[in-house]
């Protein structure tokens, strides 16, 4: 089992219309523990493929399959959305009228916890990205660099077993960036947890396992 | 935040939509309450001609259009007298007249002098009134207090002098508040010889009343047997009309309401396309969704339905001051009305949110965060 790949994609075609393929016939695997970046041009398909495997979208051919499940069945998609993948939206795709606390505690609902773990857990994650005094502001108030840590807390709640991230250092200073690339690096290290990050900061990308590129729709493994 | 407080939370930072949706339900629920407290009110008028009198059961005449329009003979009081199981019968004859403006329906009752205690009125002040006697009238207590009047006093009713020549009290407030004539009087006065308005009979002990309603009204099928107030529409068809205005017009006022929260729910959904997504996304199901819009729906109406309900009550108030309803009914609240109130609030939440809560809840996640 240990052996299996965490992230199996098997010749994976997305096309939203005739005139427009995001992905033409991608194959990838990626291992357990392991933290792969995704790099490549703009329009290459790296969100895409995070948005499939975040089972956001389903391929129009071809397989994916995490953690031994295949995710052309849909059955339990919101479970696996809520505990197995934790998402690191480019956009940090926040909701401006709650708190950061409260961000990151949206995705804790359904999951079993109580109010008050839920609360806990929200202000430990927040004070591991250097929010800890920032728990009650809102999104509005704080800046870029600063959302974009809530979204990286709000994406580590339930301990998922991948962490898919798109573009997690893009707005963040140097410092703050370093600190996010060492959370995400230190959960693959101790906690096996595999990270796939669409990245084109070199800071994060010295610090992957492995660069994997993606070009017209096609992964091109850097090693 | 427990997800209750999710739901209170959203209401709390979209103030202004909250405060639309919560007057649109306001202005349905105010109607229901105020139709709701005006039917029961004249209801609780209506029933309380036959609660004045003591009785197992009564009879009035079936399909009038108001019990004070029915018209049974008094030979078939004197008959239904003579069924065995028939321990008293006493017809009366009700009617209104206005005293002033304040008192537009002062409640005539006219008995035979021998049937007063059949028919549960207690002599508490003064002497009763003789048998024939054209210019004599006893005052119900409650009634004497209101108009200042003593025994002895003489008590205009339209064009009519009488002298108060005693006071009485039946227990109930409605009769308390008339006055009482010789039934023979009356009926000259309001040209219904040998007739009366209502009988009301009393069983000897161990009579089955169901079976002997069911054969009087074999026997008479012009009249119809009332013993409990849910049977009143049988004889007083304006009460049918007014509570199917009442069901009609607050059905009105459920969609109007439904129809005000439909309206803001679906201008909030389009503004939460994304954090419906977000939502979505990070693993929220479809029915959390439906019911967080729903909740908040529902909060939401229940606001509205607490502001309407005072609204109401306030509006009915305002009524009784009108010129042309003064007196005509006396406002009386039950719980049921204001409990009918949050239910059609619960029902405005429900019809008007459910389809933009469906919608909420059928997104697909990436498109929705597309949305800007």
């Amino acid at each position: 089992m240990s052996d299996e790949p965490m992230i199996r994609v098997v010749d994976v075609v997305k096309r939203y219309d005739r005139e427009s393929t995001a992905l033409d016939g991608l194959s990838l695997e990626v291992r357990r523990g392991e933290f792969v970046a995704l790099a490549g041009p703009s329009g290459s398909g790296k969100s895409t493929l995070l948005h499939l495997l975040a089972s956001l979208d389903a391929p129009t051919s071809g397989r994916i399959v995490v953690d031994g499940r295949d995710l052309a069945s849909r059955y339990g998609v919101n479970r696996y959305r809520r505990l197995e993948v934790g998402l690191v939206f480019q956009l940090h795709n926040l909701l401006p009228h709650l708190s950061a606390r409260q961000n990151v505690e949206m995705a804790m609902y359904g999951t079993g916890r109580r109010e008050r773990e839920r609360r806990r857990r929200a202000d430990e994650l927040l004070g591991s990205v250097g929010l800890g005094p920032f728990v009650e502001s809102r999104p509005p108030e704080l800046s870029g660099g600063e959302r974009q840590r809530v979204a990286v807390a709000r994406a580590l709640a339930n301990d998922p077993r991948v962490i898919l991230a798109d573009e997690p250092t893009g707005s963040l200073d140097p410092e703050m960036a370093d600190v996010v690339v060492g959370l995400l690096r230190e959960r693959c290290a101790n906690e096996g947890v595999t990270v796939l990050s669409v990245s084109h900061d070199d800071r994060l990308l010295r610090a992957v396992d492995r660069v994997v590129y993606v070009v017209a729709g096609r992964a091109v493994d850097a090693g | 935040m427990p997800f209750i407080g999710l739901i209170f939370h959203n209401v709390r930072t979209r103030k202004f939509r909250a405060a639309v949706t919560a007057a649109a339900v306001a202005i349905g629920i105010t109607a229901v309450v105020a139709l709701g407290v005006l039917t029961y009110s004249l209801r609780e008028t209506a029933v309380s001609i036959l609660r004045t009198g003591r009785a197992d059961f009564s009879i009035a005449q079936k399909g009038a259009s108001d019990i004070l329009y029915s018209s049974v003979d008094e030979t078939e009081v004197a008959a239904l007298r003579r069924r065995p199981e028939v321990e008293s019968a006493v017809g009366a004859l009700v009617a209104t007249a206005k005293i002033d403006a304040q008192h537009p329906f002062f409640i005539e009752i006219g008995l035979p002098k021998h049937q007063l205690a059949e028919f549960g009125v207690k002599v508490v002040g003064g002497r009763a009134f003789a048998n024939n006697a054209t210019d004599e009238m006893m005052l119900g207590y409650r009634a004497a207090k209101e108009f200042g009047v003593k025994v002895g006093d003489t008590f205009k009713v339209e064009e009519r002098r009488f002298k108060v020549v005693g006071l009485y009290s039946t227990g109930v407030v409605f009769g308390d508040l008339g006055g009482m004539f010789p039934l023979q009087s009356l009926q000259e006065w309001h040209r219904k010889p040998g007739v009366v308005t209502l009988a009301f009979v009393r069983v000897k002990p161990g009579t089955n009343v169901k079976k002997l309603r069911r054969s009087i009204e074999d026997a008479t099928p012009q009249f119809a047997t009332v013993r409990s107030e849910t049977e009143f529409g049988r004889v007083d068809r304006n009460l049918i009309l007014i509570s199917a205005a009442n069901v009609g017009g607050s059905l009105l006022a459920l969609f109007i309401g439904a129809t005000g929260v439909m309206n803001t729910s679906l201008l909030s959904f389009y503004e939460r396309i994304r954090e419906f997504g977000v939502l979505r996304s990070i693993g929220w199901t479809r029915r959390r969704v439906l019911v967080l819009v729903l909740g908040e729906a529902l909060l939401v109406s229940l606001i509205g339905a607490v502001i309407g309900i005072g609204i109401g009550y306030l509006a009915v108030r305002g009524l009784t001051r009108v010129p042309d309803l003064v007196g005509v009914f006396k406002p009386a609240y039950n719980a049921w009305i204001f409990w009918r109130a949050l239910l059609f609030a619960s029902g405005m939440a429900f019809l008007g949110a459910l389809y933009p809560a469906y919608k909420a809840a059928r997104l697909v996640p990436l498109e929705a965060l597309r949305r800007e």
